[in-house]
């Protein structure tokens, strides 16, 4: 550890520590654009001059590492000159076309050009512009417009150290140097829209995104990527109730800065809805009638007691709190055999921040948090077998726990039997189920998953729920109460962790308080298989 | 004086190994492969041979840089990527004797203990690639190179590295980035190339005149190179001269002698009797100097006084008929071309310079544009770059505008506004036919 002083701040910090981390140690902000904290560092932007004492010429602060009792400037009258400076330069040639920028709002050449720039140029002659490359779809998410581009290479450094795939190059030379693919194919790796994401400027913008809303309305919310196993940590930004995206929350325990596309783009799916009250099937009509929650529990438990071996089929994508629910008062307290079915899926990898890759066990955001509470598991065979295995109620918590289960073969296979269906959108299974519950979406839920690695995280509420949609928790909550298991029906999230804390070992001495200051709290006596590829 | 780097000049087949034998050389490489490595490197520093590529760093200092105790391999680069527009002086060397820069890269190496050379030279030096593929294998031949050179035990192995014709890739550090492969970027430094340089490994950077002067220095002492031209700068240089001179060309003379001299009793005076209006001493990238300097010595540090630097000894002599702002735009032209592109301020400011000395030159200047131009300069050059091209474009700014700054303003008390573009007005079209906004 070394002792530096930034602007009479003294910080402690690492050996090696450049001067914007330990200034960012010290609550003091050094401009960068070619920097990320991810990426290799070149230093050629040039807008993070600090100046030492005691030293001539300022210094790059991203590419200077700190030494024992070195005193740093980063507010004095040269920095400012030298910033201004170099904001001009970078400004000179850009079309300034903030009002039609999709980067507007999050865009650093706005931010630091109100901070640290002049307000007004010395250049009046025609500006560099690259005819062609304004408005350039180079891959299957990402849009180019090379006229805003800075040339700090971050989406260049990202394909070479990061994604391994150096499908972005930089071309030609000088003033006139732009971003291209390689060969010019097209810019398709797994992870390409994160290019869009380092790139301080609008000169890549994923195309999914743009224009689908101005960022500073968005409401950003905590939460956990619903696409596999790893658990990558996002930040899910919604507008009046409407999810709009899914960009990667920095972890450096999971995914470190980065979010693969797959999961990026299943934000657009979390606003789909047909279910929107319980119902139950009409043996008269094809059309379903609709009830209230109180009418649908009563329904259930009517059905439930109509036979003797109950069924329950539990999602492994639901969070832990629902989980260690479906256990007390399907398992414990009614005496239903639970099944979670388990799907491999596609199979998804990630950095995290020591670049090294994690990948997916399977395509369930929270099949560690089920086996680690007690629930069985079994793949597709198990979960036809278990299927067959009976004729009584089944209930089906949620109708997509597994793709076998939206398919027709398993609305034939399973037609006739007193059926409850917790769920979003409509499958087979779910069109003629005895009583369908609406299921209030990922946005909509508040729990804590465990990622594959062990890790348990929070993923806050975006907004309440729509219509008469609940999360699984809830919803077995208020079965709970009517069935007598002993369950308040008015628990919070909070508590429903708090009781899994108590109860579960692997869970032991877990608050939300450290779930929200930690990357992710490791579960107890789990072992560390990281899938590191 | 008598010469020494040129001394093969006029000799018939001056390029071949026998020509060079006869005239003694390899006799250098003999004596020091007697010498400890150490001891070369003594010497070089006694003689005080500072680089002949432009920054003037004494060349026995920067291979004493070199960790002799590092585990990794050292390699030895000889630049000869002669891209400043002015300077030709590696270019005759190779021309004229390329054995005796073969022989000052084998001693070199030996004194850092590189057991591979590079000779990194531009793309547009086809025939001066060939002349040294040729001197090479010609060495190759009489075990001057190769494994086990002379019975030794010393192997040293020597490419020819051609670049694809950057001026940037003449930098020490983009130069090895286009040896590894890569886009020739300059690299941050520190760390220096000495402890991390091509591959990752220690590694010396010497101009093709430094390394061409080193045989010399083994053969006849450090003390016989001191005594040439005056103190901390000795040793003979070549001078590039070009311009309106009589007799432009290279020419060999010690470090210290005016410009005067040189324009006068070399070049046989100014072409058709016109006054010298300025001269540019070092290569275009060093700051111009007007003609009542031209008394100034022609060494580093006397240079640097007056204001300018010698640079590769490019002289670019310049009489009163010279336009100084077309010349300040010929310049710029250059160096927004030759800009790397991967630091804001010379990327942007190299090119915002050149539109505007073009604007004032086409006549549409305008009283600010001299405090734009400064503020360029200001910003672009000492140490806001990360390479020194940032200086080398805002040197001639600075001094052009400090010595002619008045031609300039008459350019601008002349200008008229610049012409406003006019966007084009579109025809609309409704239901009833086309008309006029």
């Amino acid at each position: 550890m070394v002792t530096v002083t930034i602007d009479g701040h003294e910080v402690q910090v690492a050996e090696g520590t450049n001067i914007v981390e330990a200034a960012g140690k010290a609550g003091i902000e050094v401009p960068t654009y070619c920097y990320h904290p991810g990426l290799s560092v070149v230093g050629q932007c040039r807008i993070c001059f600090v100046e030492i004492e005691g030293q001539p010429r300022l210094v790059t602060a991203c590419s200077t590492p700190v030494a024992d009792g070195m005193s740093v400037l980063t507010g004095s009258e040269r920095v400012k000159e030298a910033r201004a400076a170099v904001m001009e330069f970078l400004l000179e040639n850009h079309p300034l076309d903030c009002p039609v920028c999709d980067q507007a709002g999050e865009c650093y050449l706005q931010d630091y050009s109100f901070e640290h720039g002049l307000d007004t140029t010395h250049m009046v002659d025609e500006r560099r512009t690259f005819p062609g490359f304004e408005r350039r779809l180079i891959g299957p998410h990402v849009v180019q417009n090379q006229n805003r581009c800075i040339q700090c290479t971050r989406c260049v450094r990202f394909t070479q150290e990061i994604s391994e795939t150096s499908d972005l190059t930089m071309k030609a030379r000088g003033n006139h140097s732009y971003i291209d693919t390689f060969n010019s194919e097209p810019y398709d790796n797994p992870w390409s829209a994160c290019a869009a994401d380092v790139c301080p400027v609008g000169a890549l913008t994923v195309k999914e995104f743009r224009f689908r809303a101005r960022v500073w309305h968005l409401e950003e919310t905590p939460s956990i990527c619903p696409g596999c196993s790893i658990g990558c940590n996002i930040s899910l930004g919604n507008l009046k109730g409407i999810v709009h995206r899914f960009v990667p929350r920095h972890n450096p325990e999971i995914n470190g800065w980065w979010m693969c596309d797959y999961g990026r783009f299943l934000a657009e799916g979390l606003n789909d809805r047909d279910i929107e009250q319980p119902s139950r099937a009409d043996a008269q009509s094809e059309e379903r009638a609709e009830m209230s929650w109180a009418e649908a529990i009563d329904e259930v438990a009517r059905l439930i007691a109509t036979g003797s071996d109950v069924q329950a089929v539990v999602s492994a994508n639901l969070p832990n709190e629902a989980l260690l629910l479906a256990k007390k008062v399907l398992a414990d307290h009614l005496g239903a055999r639970v099944l979670t079915p388990i799907n491999d899926g596609e199979k998804h990898k990630i950095k995290n921040a020591q670049r090294q890759w994690i990948g997916s066990v399977d395509s369930h955001a929270n099949s560690t948090g089920a086996r680690l509470i007690g629930l069985p598991t079994g793949d597709q065979d198990a979960l036809v077998k278990f299927l067959e295995s009976s004729n009584g109620p089944l209930i089906v918590l949620d109708n997509r726990a597994h793709p076998w289960l939206a398919t027709d073969a398993a609305a034939a296979a399973l037609k006739g039997r007193p059926l409850i269906v917790l769920a979003r959108t409509h499958t087979p299974l779910s069109r003629h189920a005895a009583v369908v519950l609406p299921l209030a979406s990922w946005a909509e839920t508040e729990g804590t998953y465990t990622s594959s690695t062990g890790r348990v995280q929070l993923a806050q509420r975006a907004f309440f729920p729509k219509a008469g949609a609940k999360p699984a928790a809830e919803a077995l909550l208020l079965l709970g109460a009517r069935l007598e298991a002993g369950t308040d029906p008015n628990l919070t999230p909070r508590a429903m962790f708090e009781e899994l804390a108590a109860e579960v070992p692997a869970f032991a001495g877990m608050t939300y308080r450290r779930l929200a200051g930690e990357p992710g709290v490791p579960a107890l006596g789990f072992e560390e298989v990281a899938h590191v590829g | 004086m008598e010469p020494i780097l040129l001394r093969a000049r006029g000799e018939t087949n001056s390029r071949s190994i026998s020509t060079y034998l006869r005239l003694g050389g390899y006799g250098a490489l003999k004596k020091a492969f007697i010498m400890d490595p150490a001891a070369i490197r003594e010497e070089v520093k006694n003689s005080g041979l500072r680089g002949r590529g432009g920054a003037g760093f004494p060349a026995g200092v920067k291979w004493g840089f070199v960790p002799q105790d590092s585990p990794k391999p050292k390699y030895l680069i000889c630049n000869a990527d002669e891209s400043e527009p002015g300077t030709f002086k590696d270019r005759e060397i190779i021309h004229v004797d390329p054995h005796m820069l073969i022989e000052g890269i084998i001693i070199a190496s030996y004194a850092i203990s590189a057991n591979t050379a590079y000779i990194y030279i531009r793309g547009e030096f086809v025939e001066e690639a060939r002349i040294l593929e040729q001197a090479i294998a010609e060495a190759y031949k009489k075990k001057y190179l190769g494994k086990n050179i002379l019975t030794t035990g010393y192997d040293l192995d020597l490419y020819v590295h051609r670049g694809a014709g950057a001026y940037i890739c003449g930098e020490e550090t983009a130069l090895i980035e286009s040896i590894e492969g890569k886009r020739g970027l300059p690299r941050l430094k520190p760390p220096f190339p000495a402890v991390v340089g091509v591959f990752g490994c220690p590694t010396v950077v010497n101009n093709v005149e430094t390394l061409a002067c080193v045989p010399h220095i083994i053969e006849r002492g450090a003390a016989w190179f001191a005594s040439i031209g005056r103190p901390r700068n000795t040793g003979p240089k070549l001078f590039c001269v070009s311009g309106h001179v009589n007799r432009p060309g290279v020419y060999e003379l010690p470090l210290g002698v005016t410009f005067r001299e040189i324009i006068e009793e070399h070049c046989g005076g100014m072409r058709d009797g016109k006054a010298l209006k300025a001269f540019i001493p070092g290569g275009s990238s060093a700051p111009v100097l007007p003609a009542d300097k031209v008394d100034t010595a022609a060494d580093f540090d006397a240079v640097a006084e007056a204001g300018s630097m010698l640079g590769s000894g490019g002289l670019i002599v310049m009489d009163e008929t010279v336009d100084m702002v077309w010349a300040l735009e010929n310049l710029l032209t250059f160096y927004a071309h030759e800009s790397c592109g991967q630091c804001t301020p010379c990327r942007e400011g190299s090119d915002w310079a050149l539109d505007v000395v073009r604007r004032i030159r086409r006549g549409h200047g305008r009283p600010e544009d001299i405090e734009t131009l400064q503020r360029i300069a200001r910003y672009a050059s000492q140490g806001m770059t990360i390479c020194p091209l940032g200086d080398a474009f805002c040197g001639p700014i600075t001094s052009f505008l400090n010595h002619f700054g008045h031609e300039f303003e008459a350019y601008i008390e002349a200008a008229t506004p610049a012409p406003r573009k006019k966007l084009p007005i579109l025809p609309v079209r409704s239901g009833r036919g086309t008309f006029g906004l």
